[in-house]
């Protein structure tokens, strides 16, 4: 298992459009995804999940990948984040 | 004439036969559970139906209504290819229910969890899910829902709610307008009804009640008025003014898209005056090219408390946002004895207007201003906004104002917050005083932008409620147009740009006069811009 902490920066906060522009990238990996915000484990790969979070801009969240890709996994997840999602 | 309100979600007129939409009854425990696979296949052709529908009706409505609208389905086919949902759904068949009710049971779950979030985005997903579920268990139980398609010319439709793909099968040849019992200016169904432009009236509680199929309906959309049996004179009105209304849009549509340039090649900007967040929407469907005057008083009046810094931070970038690059003035604090805001106690006074209000209330309360001021420039991260001071007379008030925003910006850099630094500062001139001296605060300000509303009465020095002298309250009094065009010169002497947010802006008498003088943009309400675009485009 690895996780990394990173800050959402997309303006629009994880809402429909970058959402899914998230889980059709984690969706590639067999690895599964979980984003811890506040304490809450949100599927990563779930935009019905994810949405529901309402995760705002500015927020901290941990991104935790566990599986047989996960490293990538993980790389890509905190990349997607921390480059703003558009 | 009775008569029932709402809100009025998409201009126009209309008069027509009322159809009122029912929910189908359905008795989900009716099907019988066959087995666990069976049911599972079920459901998968039912998604491969509601997808090939789905799809059918996006390239459709990308065709009435543009790809941005017809995205609002696209994401509804997003929503329904979710893992977790679907994984939901199956474990919810294999512990022993049907597809009918393993569907009803799950999307009420998301429902739920959706409609508990107090922001308006989430109200809406959650508006989505209902739309999917419903569509589903229709194609489940082998009725294909509402019919909307079908009904006659001259329909007016009536439902609790239009959800984006009820909406997305209106036939806007025969249906005149829609009228539902929930919605705002910013739900799917407002924006499709402005989209395909049938005059839209939402909120309107227990409409699908007291509105019975057939009854006659005049409806006024942009008012958010719906008349019962309108007596003859009422329907030739309301038919007259539909057909002035389709006229005066299509000789206005061409300028949609059209830049805003005199004949002689001079380029102007119109832009939207905003009192609401979800009015910035209305600018931009009406064309407008940036907002240049957002009132900020509705964050501040008919509550108990002051609104937080979050909560005015929300209001400032949701515009910012949903202007994109344009410009967004967003005008401080204007509130004085005249507007109740009980909670700040500023003591009755005998002369409001002249009184303890707007900037003169705000510099006296720094605490209170600061929160708006540190709101702003972090919205400022997310657009492009710009500050306005109301009733300046003197430059003392800008001075003092640029200090306590150089504390915010000192403040916010060390908390590390993300904010932006030197977000333009602009003066209203809407005093006689603002005006002498208009050559001093262009030295000082960024823009300016005239407040002829308020400029006219200080002026005048009239009352324009009093009865007796409201004739004096006129904009096109010489001394009115003389300070008008001072302000307009020395904003050009000193390079600033210079702008109006009154209702002259809009005034066809007067645009030629302004453009004449070099006035650079013109403010004006949502519905007033593509014809001030057009008085502009014609200035020769």
């Amino acid at each position: 298992m690895v996780s990394k902490e990173t800050v959402v920066i997309d303006k629009m906060g994880l809402h429909m459009r970058p959402a899914n522009n998230f889980i059709s990238a984690m969706t590639k990996y067999k690895s599964d995804i979980t984003i811890d915000f506040n304490g809450n484990k949100i599927n990563g790969k779930s935009i019905m999940n994810i949405m529901a979070a309402c995760i705002k801009y500015g927020s901290h969240i941990t991104i935790i990948c566990e599986g047989e890709d996960e490293q990538q996994m993980l790389d890509e997840a905190v990349k997607l984040i921390e480059s703003g999602l558009e | 004439m009775k008569t029932l309100r709402g809100i009025g979600v998409s201009p126009g007129y209309a008069v027509g036969k009322a159809i009122v939409i029912k929910e189908i009854e359905r008795d989900l425990n009716s099907a019988e559970y066959t087995s666990a696979e069976e049911e599972k296949r079920k459901f998968q052709d039912a998604v491969s139906v509601y997808t090939k529908n789905t799809r059918e009706l996006i390239v459709e409505l990308t065709k009435t209504a543009g790809k941005k609208n017809a995205e609002i389905l696209e994401g509804h086919l997003v929503m329904l290819s979710d893992p977790f949902m679907l994984s939901q759904i199956n474990d919810s068949i294999t512990s022993g229910n049907t597809a009918v009710k393993a569907t009803d049971s799950v999307c009420n779950g998301f429902y739920d969890m959706f409609s508990a979030v107090d922001d308006e985005m989430m109200k809406q997903r959650a508006s989505d899910i209902l739309d999917i579920k419903n569509s589903i268990i229709g194609i489940l139980c082998g009725d294909n829902g509402v019919a909307i398609e079908d009904v006659p010319k001259g329909s007016i439709l009536i439902a609790k709610d239009f959800t984006p793909s009820m909406t997305s099968r209106i036939n806007r040849e025969n249906v005149y307008a829609v009228i539902a019992e929930v919605g705002s200016v910013t739900s799917h169904s407002a924006i499709l009804a402005r989209a395909i432009d049938i005059p839209a009236v939402l909120s309107v509680k227990d409409a699908s009640v007291l509105i019975k199929d057939g009854d006659t309906l005049a409806i006024d959309g942009s008012k958010g008025k719906i008349l019962f049996e309108p007596d003859r004179e009422t329907v030739a009105e309301y038919e007259k003014m539909r057909e002035s209304y389709f006229e005066e849009k299509k000789s206005l549509t061409e300028y949609f898209s059209k830049p805003t340039v005199t004949k002689s090649g001079i380029k102007k900007c119109v832009y939207g005056n905003i009192g609401k967040p979800e009015d910035a929407e209305n600018v931009l469907h009406n064309g407008g090219e940036g907002i240049g005057l957002f009132r900020t008083e509705f964050l501040f009046m008919d509550r108990p408390s002051l609104p937080s810094e979050e909560e005015q931070f929300e209001a400032y970038s949701t515009v910012a946002k949903t202007m994109g690059e344009k410009e967004v003035i967003i005008r401080t604090l204007d509130i004085g004895g005249d507007k109740a805001v009980p909670y700040l106690q500023i003591p009755k006074e005998d002369n409001p207007f002249l009184g303890y209000r707007a900037i003169r209330y705000c510099l006296d309360n720094p605490d209170i201003f600061k929160v708006q001021l540190r709101a702003l420039l972090r919205a400022a991260y997310f657009g492009n906004i710009k500050i306005m001071l109301p009733l300046i007379t003197d430059t003392a008030e800008v001075e003092k104002a640029k200090q306590l925003i150089l504390e915010c910006e000192t403040e916010l850099e060390n908390e590390g917050a993300l904010f932006k630094k030197n977000v333009p500062l602009g003066v209203m001139i809407e005093t006689p005083a603002a005006v002498l001296i208009a050559d001093e605060l262009a030295q000082i300000a960024d823009f300016f932008s005239i407040g002829t509303n308020d400029l006219t009465g200080y002026v005048m020095a009239v009352d324009r409620g009093n009865g007796k002298v409201t004739q004096l309250y006129d904009v096109q009094k010489p001394a009115v147009l003389k300070a008008i065009e001072m302000t307009i010169k020395c904003a050009k002497n000193a390079g600033i740009p210079v702008g109006m947010c009154g209702e002259a802006a809009a005034d066809g008498a007067l645009i030629p006069k302004l453009i004449e003088w070099g006035l650079d943009e013109f403010s004006v309400t949502p519905n007033s811009i593509l014809k001030t675009r057009k008085e502009i485009c014609e200035f020769n």
